[in-house]
């Protein structure tokens, strides 16, 4: 099987980020809702129409057909859920933002033109914005951390431990892809080049 | 770019068309208008042979040499690069 062009291995990755696009955008919506319903839990917390404490309970709170309980103690302050929330969308953000530039790069590469300047333009996207999702994420989880160590403990939530997970494998990758914009770029000036030789 | 093309004036004294030279050295039309418009990056030396052999002339009456600002500014970028 041929790696480009039609019929190729770049055309069936072609269909799986498409199916990809449009399970992100089903997490997004998730996400979107479960912010809302969040949202209106937290006022009624705030308003007093519901215990916070009764929240925590295994039996949880019942409003007509809706069960509502945490199970982490805490999670009724919004404090510590806003950031969290923040985390997710900003990780599916960027991950639409990813999948969007792969699947035009995977379009020029099932057709079987793989060095258009357009393609170092959408690695060089996809490399600037893993680096932000993950310095975000790095900036969220100690949003997190501060407000648990600030708020958390009239919440009954303690920091036993802080550390940092930094993932050698995501910066090895911005790193690849670095290069492997930069590579793009020239093959597009090449093949311009080339063209434009009589 | 400094190097011009002066296809269109050897034409003209030859009295012929791009199309007849296209036919005649083989190469197409499109490439040959590339050439002679001046959009080429470079040429080959068997299509600066078959043009000379066509026209009956000296690869250096196809083109000249014309120093521009933007050429001092390539060389720069060159030697940056370097």
């Amino acid at each position: 099987m041929k790696a480009l062009g039609k019929g190729s291995v770049a055309s069936l990755v072609r269909i799986g980020l498409m199916i990809a696009w449009w399970a992100l955008w089903a997490c997004a919506a998730f996400v979107g809702l479960a912010a809302v319903a969040y949202s209106v839990v937290l006022a009624m917390v705030a308003n007093g129409a519901i215990d916070a404490a009764e929240l925590q309970n295994s039996d949880g709170f019942q409003i007509g057909a809706f069960h509502i309980n945490f199970d982490q103690p805490g999670a009724a302050t919004w404090p510590i859920a806003i950031p969290s929330l923040l985390t997710v969308a900003v990780m599916i953000a960027g991950a639409l933002i990813i999948v969007w530039r792969l699947r035009r790069l995977f379009d020029s590469f099932s057709s079987g033109e793989p060095f258009r300047r357009e393609n170092a333009a959408h690695l060089r996207v996809i490399w600037i914005t893993m680096v932000a999702v993950e310095l975000a994420r790095y900036f969220l989880t100690a949003s997190i951390t501060g407000l648990v160590v600030a708020f958390g403990e009239a919440q009954g939530v303690g920091v036993r431990e802080v550390s940092l997970s930094v993932d050698p494998s995501t910066w090895g990758s911005i790193l690849i892809l670095i290069v492997l914009a930069e590579v793009f770029r020239e093959g597009a000036r090449l093949k311009e080049e080339q063209e434009l030789t009589i | 770019m400094a190097i011009r093309v002066t296809l269109d004036r050897i034409l003209l004294e030859r009295r012929m068309s791009l199309t007849d030279l296209s036919d005649k050295v083989g190469v197409t039309l499109a490439n040959l208008s590339i050439l002679k418009t001046g959009k080429a990056k470079a040429i080959r030396f068997s299509t600066l042979n078959a043009l000379c052999r066509v026209l009956e002339c000296q690869p250096g009456e196809l083109l000249s040499f014309e120093p521009s600002d933007d050429d001092a500014l390539e060389e720069t970028a060159d030697q940056a690069a370097e």
